[in-house]
């Protein structure tokens, strides 16, 4: 199976399994190493990354909310030279299959992201720049910062589109040259941390998925680019709900945290792979063969049984 | 780390606000040190959407025992399934005779683990309980640990001499107030010792884990000279001299 997940070109992403993280979920490099295999995902977002170092946000960062989260980190980083010179060796040493994505904000000047992409670029590792726009950037202002990076970069530049922003966003995104759309970040909002006090944040939860979904099927109508979802999925039936509304490949984002294996299990049903599962078996119970179940055909009486009396 | 299942084998109330939990668990969590914890999920539901963290209190030959408040309903029987061990075990110093474990406006659950290894090695334990943590039943606890009540201005009896005593010192403060409260602390030791030297005091922090890998940033703690460290991955403990932003 291969998904294109950026316009035809020299540098087109193309992914085994149309399952990847949310940027700012799984770290820069391995940090899943332990949890998942990193061998069944289609590519890796990178948290997000600036050119220079950024400091923790000061106070509350996470408010627990009913049925999500919100989080507020100030997009901590150590800038985009130290990124590398910790990651470099680690990327390296990734599954040849797993794209690799760099996350890299537009906060600062177009400039300092044009300088921060370059030196991604430079390492051949990375496949691709997932560019996080502003939750406040008009389309205008949007097109004209991308139309400035797109023209001097090598590789595949995806447009991560601010949450609510529409077909008119992701056509200046398109006009300004970016090779792909990820819709969307996730929505801003404001809860009461533990002393009562308003802490501005990101919210992730699966309530989010009919939010986005919707904002998926209006805008892959209007747009000739490739267009990932991300929002809520928490399960391989909401990753299918965004394919079957037209987006080419899926994000997972918070349920990295709470379930990590979800993440695994999405890959591994959206890549065409088959999830045995011995009647009675505990949830982390896996038939133990499989990771080597690629598109296994469907069980015939005679394996059923061999398997059921394995684990007698 | 592991995401692994447990099972609820028992559940023991040792005192009015908590009880024990007897942990049938994955082999590679029972090897875990004072300061490690694991993060819990007991249902399948997305409420509570993030884990819990659960500081173990004691290791048994069969069971992992961690402390939770009692009002959470738990069954023996139930599975629940953890991710861990998070973070690194406490450091001690080798020339250790007596540490002070303070529990500042929180239950000092996240210290408890240190004290069976403490005694064991004949090491003196001052368990001082402030403020809230004042309500904290203690009768479970070994008679070796001297127990203190203090105030929540972090007020107890003979104070200058407990913390004189203390070769090391380990600090649980109410997670929601944590940098407040742990700011205060170091600011009492600053004031009864001359000189507060480096890995003498040590606060224990708790902020909400969403990753508990160190992936996410959520819980980065600013340590001067340095690059801020992950409360997760690098903590829970962390030298308050060294921690920015406490003054």
């Amino acid at each position: 199976m291969s998904v294109r997940i950026s316009r035809l070109g020299k540098n087109t992403l193309v992914l085994n399994t149309p399952v990847m993280n949310a940027a700012g979920t799984m770290g820069y490099a391995d940090e899943y190493r332990d949890l998942i295999d990193f061998g069944k995902l289609g590519a890796l977002v990178t948290n997000p990354i600036t050119l220079a170092p950024r400091d923790p946000a000061n106070g509350a960062r996470v408010v627990p909310l009913d049925a999500g989260v919100l989080v507020h980190t100030g997009l901590p980083n150590p800038g985009v030279r130290a990124v590398l010179d910790t990651n470099r060796d680690k990327w390296g040493k990734l599954p040849a299959s797993l794209r690799l994505i760099a996350h890299v904000v537009l906060l600062s000047s177009v400039e300092d992201v044009r300088r921060c992409i370059a030196a991604l670029e430079r390492v051949e590792r990375v496949d691709g720049i997932e560019l996080g726009l502003s939750d406040e950037i008009s389309p205008a202002e949007a097109e004209w910062s991308l139309r400035a990076l797109i023209s001097k970069s090598e590789k595949p530049i995806l447009a991560r589109l601010p949450f609510g922003a529409g077909v008119e966003m992701a056509r200046a995104c398109e006009d300004a040259g970016a090779d792909g759309l990820v819709i969307s970040a996730p929505p801003r909002g404001v809860a009461r941390d533990g002393l009562g006090r308003l802490v501005s944040g990101r919210v992730y939860s699966p309530t989010l998925k009919p939010l986005v979904l919707r904002l998926v099927g209006q805008i892959v109508r209007q747009v000739e680019l490739p267009v990932i979802g991300a929002g809520g999925i928490h399960t391989p039936q909401d990753a299918r709900d965004f394919l079957e509304a037209g987006a080419a490949a899926v994000q997972v984002d918070s349920a990295v945290w709470v379930a990590p294996n979800r993440l695994e299990w999405i890959a591994r049903d959206l890549g065409g792979l088959v999830l045995t599962q011995p009647a009675g078996a505990l949830a982390d119970e896996w038939f133990p063969s499989m990771g080597m179940t690629a598109k296994m055909p469907a069980q015939d009486k005679e394996s059923t049984d061999k398997h059921e009396n394995d684990l007698d | 780390m592991k995401d692994t299942q447990a099972l609820i084998e028992r559940v023991t109330r040792v005192n009015d606000t908590h009880q024990h939990l007897h942990l049938s668990v994955d082999p590679s969590l029972m090897s875990m040190k004072a300061g490690q914890s694991v993060l819990a999920k007991v249902n399948e539901t997305w409420t509570p959407y993030l884990r819990q963290q659960w500081f173990p209190v004691k290791l048994t030959k069969k069971a992992l025992v961690v402390e939770r408040p009692a009002a959470e309903p738990y069954q023996p029987g139930q599975v629940v399934s953890l991710l861990g061990a998070v973070g690194q075990p406490f450091r001690f110093r080798r020339s250790l005779r007596s540490v002070l474990l303070l529990a500042y406006d929180t239950e000092p659950t996240p210290l408890l683990m240190t004290i069976p290894a403490l005694i064991e090695n004949k090491i003196g334990v001052t368990l001082v309980l402030c403020g809230v943590a004042a309500k904290y039943g203690t009768a479970h606890l070994p008679p070796e640990v001297e127990i203190i009540q203090g105030d929540s201005e972090l007020n107890w009896q003979n104070r200058v001499t407990t913390i004189g005593w203390a070769d090391q010192v380990f600090c649980a403060a109410a997670p929601e107030v944590e940098s407040v409260l742990l700011a205060r602390a170091l600011a009492v030791f600053r004031e009864v010792r001359a000189d507060v030297q480096q890995a003498y005091l040590f606060g224990v922090f708790r902020p909400p884990l969403p990753c508990g890998i160190g992936a996410c940033g959520a819980c980065l703690i600013k340590v001067k000279g340095s690059d801020p460290q992950f409360a997760c991955a690098h903590g829970p403990a962390f030298d308050l001299t060294q921690v920015g932003g406490l003054g």
